[in-house]
C-alpha cells in the first residue's frame, strides 16, 4: 500500500501525516508513506486544496486534516 | 492552490468548453474569472471522468461554479450525477445566441462582470447561512 500526504508542509499537513502513521501502526498495516509537496505534482492529481490524502493513487480526502480514525477508515476501505 | 490553514472561501470553477460558440464563451469567461482571482479553474472533463482528486476537490469546495454555454447544461448535469452542489452560469443568459454570436473580448468581459456579481452574491449568502 502507498499512502501520499499532499501538502506544502503546513501544520495541518504535518498533523495529517502524523495521524496517517499512527493509523497504520494501530492497524498493523505496512505501507509506504510519501509526502508530496511540489505544487505542480499536487495539481496534477487534481487537488486544489491541501492537506489531502491519497491511497494507492486514489485521492480520498481534500482540504481536511483527517483524524487517525478517519484515516484508518480509508485504509481499511482500500485494503 | 489553497492551503487548509487559511480561512478564505474556496471557489472551484469549471467550464463546459463545448463545440459551439457558447462553449468557447464559457471557456473564456471561466478563464477570465480565474484570472480575476474569483476561484480556481479545474477541468470539467476530469470531473466527468470521475478522477478522484478532482471529485474530492469539488466536494471540499465552499462553492462550485459551473459555466455552461447553453441551456443543455452538460456541465451542471455532471455535478448532479456526482451529487455535488454547483452554481450554474449559462452563457445564453449573458447575451450570447448559440451558433450566431461572435465571441469577442467585449462580450466575454461583460459576461465575466455579471458572473463575478453572481459569485459574490453566492459567497455572501453562504456566509450568512
Amino acid at each position: 500500500m502507498k499512502i501520499q500526504i499532499l501538502g506544502m508542509g503546513c501544520p495541518k499537513c504535518k498533523a495529517l501525516e502524523r495521524n496517517a502513521r499512527e493509523a497504520l501502526e494501530e492497524l498493523g498495516v505496512e505501507a509506504e508513506v510519501e509526502k508530496v509537496s511540489d505544487p505542480a505534482a499536487i495539481a496534477e492529481m487534481g487537488v486544489m486544496m491541501t492537506p489531502a490524502l491519497a491511497i494507492d493513487g486514489k485521492v480520498r480526502s481534500v482540504g481536511k486534516t483527517l483524524s487517525k480514525e478517519q484515516v484508518a477508515f480509508y485504509i481499511k476501505e482500500a485494503k | 492552490m489553497a492551503c487548509g490553514c487559511g480561512s478564505e472561501k474556496k471557489v472551484i470553477i469549471t467550464a463546459c468548453s463545448g463545440a459551439a460558440n457558447t462553449g468557447l464563451m464559457a471557456d473564456r469567461v471561466a478563464r477570465s474569472l480565474r484570472d480575476r482571482g474569483d476561484g480556481s479553474l479545474i477541468c470539467l472533463a476530469a470531473l466527468g471522468a470521475e478522477l478522484s482528486g478532482y471529485v474530492e476537490t469539488s466536494k471540499a469546495a465552499d462553492l462550485n461554479v459551473v459555466v455552461d454555454g447553453c441551456p443543455v447544461g452538460c456541465g451542471k448535469k455532471i455535478y448532479e450525477r456526482l451529487g455535488i452542489p454547483a452554481m450554474q452560469l449559462v452563457m445564453t443568459d449573458f447575451g450570447a445566441e448559440k451558433g450566431k454570436t461572435v465571441i469577442d473580448d467585449a462580450i466575454v468581459a461583460r459576461a465575466a462582470d455579471g458572473a463575478e456579481s453572481r459569485i459574490a452574491e453566492s459567497k455572501i449568502a453562504a456566509a450568512g447561512a
